[in-house]
């Protein structure tokens, strides 16, 4: 393997949900090709619905496609990769009944590794997120932010040169999510990872990322590829400058079509709440 | 609403309802009361005393407990394998979860009279009916359990890569424990109700012959003091299941 | 899809020929005896003359005159008890807690003493089945009031909302889904006491009628009886599935 081989190349990649001849049938991904380097940081941003986390899912093998395929290190994936890819999930995906340190490991048991490495390891990532002191917490005692961390540390504990991670920070609160992303951009700075993630925050992907793609409305397939060109780690200064603001307005000039066009598309979420508001409204009457 | 009044803790206030609902009751049943029909907490008390030092009372009870024992542990054994055979299979749940419903509509009253035909009128019938009404809670929450699993808990294990085995080990039981341990306490209050129904229907040695001997004799103190005892054991049945139920979903409450 | 749904009706509608199946062969050659287990043949026979002479209409007529009647006492009391428990945080302390421990206490123990207050009649079966009822219908009235959600409130009164129109119009629709959960539970809790005790002690109804045939050995129309009373059970359920799927008809 060479540098040049690319971490994950996606190739003519079309998802599909329903029979060809199903009137319903949804197209989520339209022949969209991707190249991530090794090292180095995508983020995926578009509106809603437009297929950024089936991508995603389709890079770590978790769903496979309809047409094209997916390479990791050269090799085509259709089946999750433990060793290779970890995972960051948009909620908390951790285990409710194991604490925080038990959940690390549990991880760690599934993907393989010897038991007495466990714990150290465990312990190591938790310190490297800053929550060691939480290890024998339970889920629930947790807040948003911390049990976004643990889930960080549970996919860094597992030590894979790829993670994935879908809007990991989508739930919690904008003040959270910019400290969050600048001990983020810290901590992965030092790992080396080669790193995939979906946002909807503009703000949150031209701060974190090397490169931004966009992707178009339904069916989704790859816009244009922003690079981002700052060295990492970022610091605060880059979160309040001129060059930031300047690539975010980029994104959304370029996103704000799309938007619109999800919007007409009648996006499933939205017209149901109007739905529901109505018939609420007409049974008071 | 009245801050001008001293409010006493809610415990202490309760305690003080309850005092006085058995004030009512002495003050009702001596002042109006037929003896022959209903007893004065007083009296109650001293019967109990006297009951508690009967031998054939004392091991009516043990029978009647003896079979709630054994109806509620068959009803956890049967209810467990049959709720995750229902649960963990897409076939198996969409074939026989409408049967096992259909199942639990029928007011198994009614077959009371066929257990004891079957069963005879010793505690197999008793235990028989128990299980009867004590199963189904305990297959439909474990089903439940087994089945209203975060999906992205699974993808997420898989992601990780758990073998099937260890899904089931290390995801789906777990996830299973706290529904598991509210059919045991819902199982538990049907079994109370299915054993001592069958009890009362008909009994030679457990509790049941005593309550119809007791009316039929007219000794309210006697009756209300064996269903005393018995109320006690049902709520103290009771208690256990639910301090068995917090016990081990601690991880739920923060 | 359709192949996997048709392949579990099968399963089904194997299940229960079986169970048929079983019957019919261990009645006719086997060694089951007639008074423990009747030929299909002659069920089917005793239920039809069940249906055709109308002979159930008496015993039904005592069940479901006890039941409304109880289901009537619980619903009251239990809703109005439950309302009056919620208006104070204090009071819902108080009260929630005693509630929740008296229906903890398996209630069919109280019929012995039913019987002793209120004799063998539909008055005892009317006790046991209100006593039975009322507990869900009050907790879950005060868990329906109590957690209406405080945000709905503070819209209503922001909008100027006056005590009735907050009860009316905010808190009662908000509850009631809660509120129809704990009056189908009294139903059938009622439904179900009412049957028990009547195969304990009475004179009528549904219960005693099934308890008489089979201490007589009269088995064949035992379940000829049984069967009817199943039947009842399943409409009464789907006709409680249907109002309460008719009371909730906004999208949860």
């Amino acid at each position: 393997m060479t540098q040049a081989t690319p971490a994950i190349r996606v190739e003519g990649l079309t998802q599909a949900y329903g029979a060809e001849s199903d009137p319903r049938r949804v197209v989520a991904l339209q022949n969209t090709s991707l190249s991530v380097a090794r090292g180095e940081l995508v983020a995926l941003i578009g509106p809603s619905g437009c297929g950024k986390s089936t991508l995603l899912n389709l890079m770590g093998g978790l769903a496979a496609p309809t047409s094209g395929q997916v390479l990791v290190d050269g090799e085509m994936i259709r089946t999750p990769l433990p060793r290779k890819i970890a995972f960051v999930f948009q909620e908390s995906t951790l285990f409710p009944w194991r604490t925080v340190l038990e959940n690390l490991k549990l991880g760690m048991a599934f993907q393989g590794v010897p038991k007495e490495e466990r714990d150290p390891r465990a312990r190591e990532s938790l310190n490297a997120v800053g929550l060691s002191d939480f290890a024998d917490h339970y889920p629930s005692q947790l807040s948003g932010g911390m049990k976004q961390r643990a889930q960080l540390a549970r996919a860094l504990a597992l030590q894979t040169d790829i993670l994935l991670m879908d809007e990991p920070f989508a739930a919690l609160d904008e003040q959270t999510r910019m400290v969050l992303g600048e001990d983020l951009s810290v901590l992965l700075a030092r790992t080396g990872k080669t790193i995939v993630f979906v946002t909807h925050s503009l703000v949150e992907a031209v701060f974190l990322a090397d490169r931004v793609a966009v992707l178009t409305a339904r069916p989704g397939k790859i816009k244009t590829i922003i690079p981002v060109n700052e060295p990492h780690p970022r610091s605060r200064s880059f979160m309040t400058s001129d060059k930031l603001n300047a690539l975010r307005n980029q994104l959304y000039e370029l996103l704000h079509d799309e938007i619109r066009a999800t919007m007409a598309l009648g996006a499933s979420a939205g017209a149901a709440e109007t739905k529901s508001l109505y018939t609420v409204k007409e049974e008071e009457k | 609403m009245n801050a001008a009044h001293v409010k006493f803790p809610p415990a202490t206030a309760r305690l003080a309802i309850i005092a006085a609902a058995f004030g009512i009751w002495e003050f009702a049943a001596r002042r109006f009361g037929d003896p022959l029909f209903i007893a004065p907490p007083s009296r109650v008390a001293v019967a109990l005393f006297q009951l508690v030092h009967e031998k054939e009372i004392i091991s009516a009870v043990g029978l009647t407990c003896w079979e709630l024992v054994v109806a509620f542990v068959l009803s956890i054994v049967l209810g467990l394998i049959i709720g995750l055979i229902v649960g963990l299979n897409r076939f198996t749940r969409g074939s026989m979860y409408p049967v096992i419903l259909l199942l639990y509509a029928i007011p198994q009253a009614t077959i009371l009279p066929l257990f004891v035909l079957t069963f005879g009128i010793g505690p197999a019938s008793k235990i028989a009916f128990g299980v009867s009404h004590g199963v189904f809670p305990v297959i439909m929450t474990v089903a439940a359990g087994v089945q209203n699993i975060e999906p992205l808990l699974l993808t997420s294990a898989r992601s990780m890569g758990a073998t099937r085995r260890q899904i089931l080990t290390s995801v789906i039981f777990p996830h299973m424990v706290p529904s598991f341990f509210t059919g045991l306490r819902l199982g538990m209050t049907a079994v109370l109700f299915g054993v001592l129904l069958a009890e009362l229907y008909v009994s030679q040695s457990g509790v049941g012959h005593f309550t119809t001997e007791f009316t039929q004799t007219f000794q309210p103190q006697n009756l209300f003091a064996l269903v005393a005892v018995l109320a006690t054991i049902a709520v103290t049945l009771n208690e256990l299941c639910r301090w068995a139920e917090s016990h081990f979903t601690r991880w739920r409450v923060s | 899809m359709t192949r996997s749904r048709l392949a579990e009706r099968l399963v089904q509608l194997g299940f229960f020929g079986a169970v048929l199946v079983a019957w019919e062969i261990a009645t006719t050659r086997g060694h089951v005896s007639a008074l423990l287990l009747p030929p299909l043949g002659s069920v089917y026979r005793d239920f039809i003359t069940l249906l055709s002479t109308g002979q159930f209409w008496p015993d039904l007529g005592t069940t479901l005159y006890e039941l409304a009647v109880a289901f009537l006492i619980a619903a009251v009391s239990g809703t109005v008890i439950g309302y009056a428990v919620s208006r104070s945080g204090y009071s819902v302390k108080v009260f929630d807690p005693l509630f929740a421990g008296l229906y903890a206490i398996p209630a069919i123990l109280l019929f012995p003493l039913y019987v002793l207050f209120f004799g063998i009649g539909p008055a005892s079966k009317i006790a046991m089945g209100a006593t039975i009822a009322f507990f869900p219908i009050v907790l879950n009235t005060i868990a329906g009031l109590i957690y209406v959600k405080s945000l709905y409130v503070t819209a209503a009164r922001s909008m100027g909302a006056s005590p009735r129109q907050m009860f009316w119009s905010v808190m009662l629709p908000a509850a009631f889904p809660v509120l129809l959960n704990g009056l189908r539970m009294g139903l059938i809790l009622a439904f179900l006491s009412i049957l028990g005790s009547e195969t304990i002690a009475s004179f009528g109804g549904l219960g005693h009628r099934i308890v008489e045939l089979g201490e007589n050995l009269d088995t064949s129309k035992m379940f000829a009886y049984i069967v009817f009373v199943i039947i009842i059970a399943l409409l009464l359920n789907s006709a409680v599935s249907f109002a309460e799927s008719r009371g909730r008809s906004h999208p949860a």
